[in-house]
């Protein structure tokens, strides 16, 4: 390349001043999104009917304290580490590897793998809201698979060794080539990926919905799911409680992954073609990129890591696979525009979410809040972290000077040719 | 804009309608021709819920939110602003008019109003201030309009749900009881098969009436040309010394306005909000966007496309009531989906406003 290192250096600096900028942005609006959660909190302990207030402003009861509701939530992911009650302020019987913190980790694990699969799309200038759906059939795919494969190996640790890492894989496959779907048709027919993945979204629900209650249903159970796998097919708890359903080696799995995906992105020729045909598409073409084969294959790299989802969150968290799969395709949405669609990144950002997720149940057990909370938050982070102007208005006015550079659809980084006209 | 790209447009856009009364004819006479044929078959099965009026009514009602929602995003996207987040004024227009009318307490009247018309505008301004917000968030805050859509759309999922819960314990309400109800006119109402359309629920009427008179207001007024100005050629409209910024603000409260009308009815048309998964809009505004894609951003192409999908998911739950058929109803509900994704890839390349989509600046400082 001629580019001197003069220019390399220049660049640099951009992107660090970018860098912070994004993490501060990502701060304001997480911090923007939990005040007006916390409005919306308090107007509907109005609403709802309690035997006394728990909280009192200008002479009004109130059902819900704000305040406390946050307390309970993040003392509650922690696991309890503080009395909220009580005089004293640590738990003296707070035990690290407890209950919710497994819970707190669990959801963090599944997310990084969700968020990865968002930001991956992001950065090819994709916005594939289909995660959900992938990470649904992939989830089948590897439970199913898990579940005919398993009576031909060896039970025990020699089995799990062979089974385990042989259905994710099934997993991201079927994830990817469902993700691809999307790709094809937006290459193509130019038909808009938005709405297609939203599309199939819905219809992967209902297949997989119909497969498992017309073929594969578990004939002990009154609800539609599959036979459980066997305990040594599925991923087992390390040091944390059982209940938590989180393991270890699920996490360093999915922390390799962002190092994985990170590298590919950054250092491959096929990363800067990916980077480059969401950043400045007509600048790619140019350079003799295949556009229309690095958008199929960007979506089927972004459904595979959908489906490994899925098929952690089968081998992890249900051993099986279960009508109602969360929403974690969505959340991994929220996980990436936090993060700035930075591989590395993702990880702060799913276990702020994974908090906020498994706080909210210790909130609704501790003070009534309802969980649903979370999808409220969910929808403001998203909504805070795509106006950075706003902040910037703010930022201008106590003299802070920043940069002109918003999470946008057009692949994130537009950096090194200015903004799109 | 030369004549040229005009005859070009007009040419497009027959073609476009040209597709769907053809295909729509095909597969009639296709069905009709084995339907007639084969007395026995699921070809007549079907031909006779196509030609049955209760088809055609529920076609209607069902196609309401979707059309409104069609109607709302055309305003929004002609003005220059890609409202994504329609299904989210739909989600929260049908929580909130449930809500309202629930809480009023569903025989009580209001200045004559009787709760659940009160509820029903209760739900339009729900959706009016969710589309204020949008409107502000990508008009003053540039931010991008497909994520902020996207953030609509999440917060309304979330919210609803969330309200529910708090006030009945679950995220489905209770049902009011009540129902908008039908309004029949007499004689009309006796024809058969078009005889539904004279005994339909209040909103069926409504769609009617808004969608000429949204073909008549885009085309045919000053209002519709500085909408379709603004998001064509800005900088011309700004030049004739028009602010761009409140004719876009217009054209989003106007989609949020058209949407709220198709939520709210689409509640109270069941008298109860369905909060479980993707709620009771599950996915209806969505299937609006390709609906105007579809009709190639022309209201009464918008009405013909989403009329196509309301008869698709009618023909289906009627399918679903024919024994015989070991059909599972999960796989036939995707028939609506899957007809939005082929018509997506069919239509996929249509011409969207040149300036849909970016942000405009006057030059001077945002006021």
């Amino acid at each position: 390349m001629s580019a001197g290192n003069g220019a390399k250096s220049v660049l640099r600096r951009l992107v660090n001043a970018s860098t912070v900028e994004r993490i501060l942005i990502s701060f304001a609006a997480l911090f923007m999104a939990v005040v007006v959660g916390a409005v919306i909190v308090l107007i509907s302990g109005r609403v709802a009917t309690c035997q006394t207030a728990a909280a009192t402003f200008f002479g009004l009861g109130f059902c819900y304290d704000p305040v406390e509701v946050y307390l309970v939530l993040f003392n509650g992911a922690l696991g309890g580490p503080f009395l909220l009650d009580a005089p004293g302020l640590f738990n003296p019987n707070w035990n690290p590897l407890n209950f919710g913190l497994a819970l707190t980790l669990k959801e963090t694990t599944l997310l990084i793998f969700t968020g990865l699969s968002v930001a991956v799309a992001f950065r090819a200038g994709l916005f594939n809201i289909g995660t959900q759906g992938q990470l649904i059939l992939g989830a089948l795919a590897t439970a199913l698979f898990a579940f005919f494969v398993a009576p031909f190996l060896p039970a025990g640790i020699l089995g799990g060794l062979i089974l385990i890492p042989l259905a994710i894989l099934v997993g991201a496959l079927v994830g990817g080539l469902y993700g691809a779907i999307p790709g094809a048709l937006k290459a193509y027919a130019d038909a808009n990926e938005v709405i297609t993945t939203i599309m199939l979204n819905f219809i992967a629900a209902q297949v997989a919905f119909v497969l498992v209650s017309e073929f594969f249903r578990n004939p002990d159970s009154q609800v539609v799911e599959t036979t459980p796998l066997p305990d040594w097919g599925t991923l087992l708890p390390v040091a944390f409680p059982k209940g938590g359903d989180f393991s270890l080696l699920a996490l360093a799995f999915g922390l390799a992954l962002v190092v994985a995906v990170w590298y590919l992105l950054e250092q491959t020729s096929f990363g800067y073609d990916l980077r480059t045909s969401g950043e400045q598409p007509e600048a790619a073409e140019y350079g003799g990129v295949d556009a229309k084969r690095t958008t199929v294959t960007s979506m089927f790299l972004s459904g595979a890591l959908g489906g490994i989802g899925g098929a952690i969150w089968v081998l992890m968290v249900m051993g099986k696979w279960q009508a109602g799969v969360p929403s974690l395709g969505f959340d991994g949405i929220t996980v990436t525009i936090l993060a700035g669609n930075n591989p590395f990144g993702i990880v702060p950002a799913a276990l702020l979410f994974g908090t906020l997720k498994s706080g909210s149940l210790a909130v609704q057990f501790g003070t009534g809040v309802p969980k649903q909370l979370v999808g409220v938050l969910r929808g403001l982070i998203i909504l805070f972290v795509a106006m950075p102007e706003f902040f910037r208005m703010i930022g201008s006015s106590i003299n802070l000077e920043t940069d002109d550079d918003a999470v946008a659809t057009d692949g994130g980084r537009s950096l090194l040719g200015g903004d799109d006209e | 804009m030369s004549t040229t790209t005009i005859d070009q447009l007009r040419d497009t856009e027959l073609s476009y309608r040209m597709f769907l009364a053809a295909g729509a004819i095909a597969v009639f006479s296709f069905i009709a021709f084995f339907g007639l044929v084969f007395p026995e078959s699921i070809w007549a099965d079907l031909l006779g819920i196509l030609i049955s009026r209760s088809t055609l009514s529920s076609a209607l009602r069902l196609a309401v939110p979707i059309t409104f929602a069609a109607l709302g995003g055309i305003f929004a996207e002609k003005a220059g602003v890609i409202n994504i987040g329609l299904e989210g004024l739909l989600i929260i227009s049908a929580f909130t008019a449930v809500i309202t009318t629930a809480v009023i307490g569903p025989g009580v009247t209001i200045l004559g109003l009787p709760a659940i018309w009160v509820g029903f505008f209760a739900g339009v301004l729900a959706s009016l201030a969710f589309s204020l917000i949008f409107a502000v968030v990508c008009i003053r805050f540039k931010a991008d309009q497909i994520i902020a859509g996207l953030a609509v759309w999440l917060i309304a999922l979330g919210l609803a749900p969330f309200a529910a819960t708090v006030y009945y314990g679950g995220v489905n309400t209770d049902n009011v009881g009540t129902t908008l109800g039908t309004w029949t006119i007499p004689v009309l109402s006796d024809i058969p098969f078009f005889g539904a359309l004279f005994d339909a629920g209040p909103a069926v009427y409504m769609m009617l009436i808004a969608v000429p008179a949204s073909w008549f207001v885009l085309n045919r007024t000053a209002f519709g040309r500085h909408i379709r100005a603004s998001g064509e050629n800005p900088k011309a409209l700004d030049t004739v010394g028009v602010d761009v910024s409140r004719v876009r603000y217009a054209g989003v409260l106007l989609s949020g306005f058209l949407s709220g009308i198709g939520g709210s009815a689409l509640s109270l048309g069941l008298g109860q909000f369905i909060g479980n998964n993707q709620t009771m809009v599950n996915g209806k505004g969505f299937i609006a966007i390709v609906a105007y894609l579809f009709g190639n951003y022309n209201p009464l192409g918008a009405f013909g496309a989403s009329f196509l999908f309301a008869g698709l998911e009618a023909v289906q739950i009627r399918l679903q009531q024919v024994p015989g058929y070991a059909i599972p109803d999960s796989l036939i509900q995707t028939i609506p989906y899957i007809t939005v994704i082929v018509i997506l890839a069919l239509v996929g390349r249509t011409r969207i406003p040149q300036a849909a989509g970016e942000h405009y600046d006057t030059g001077e400082d945002n006021r």
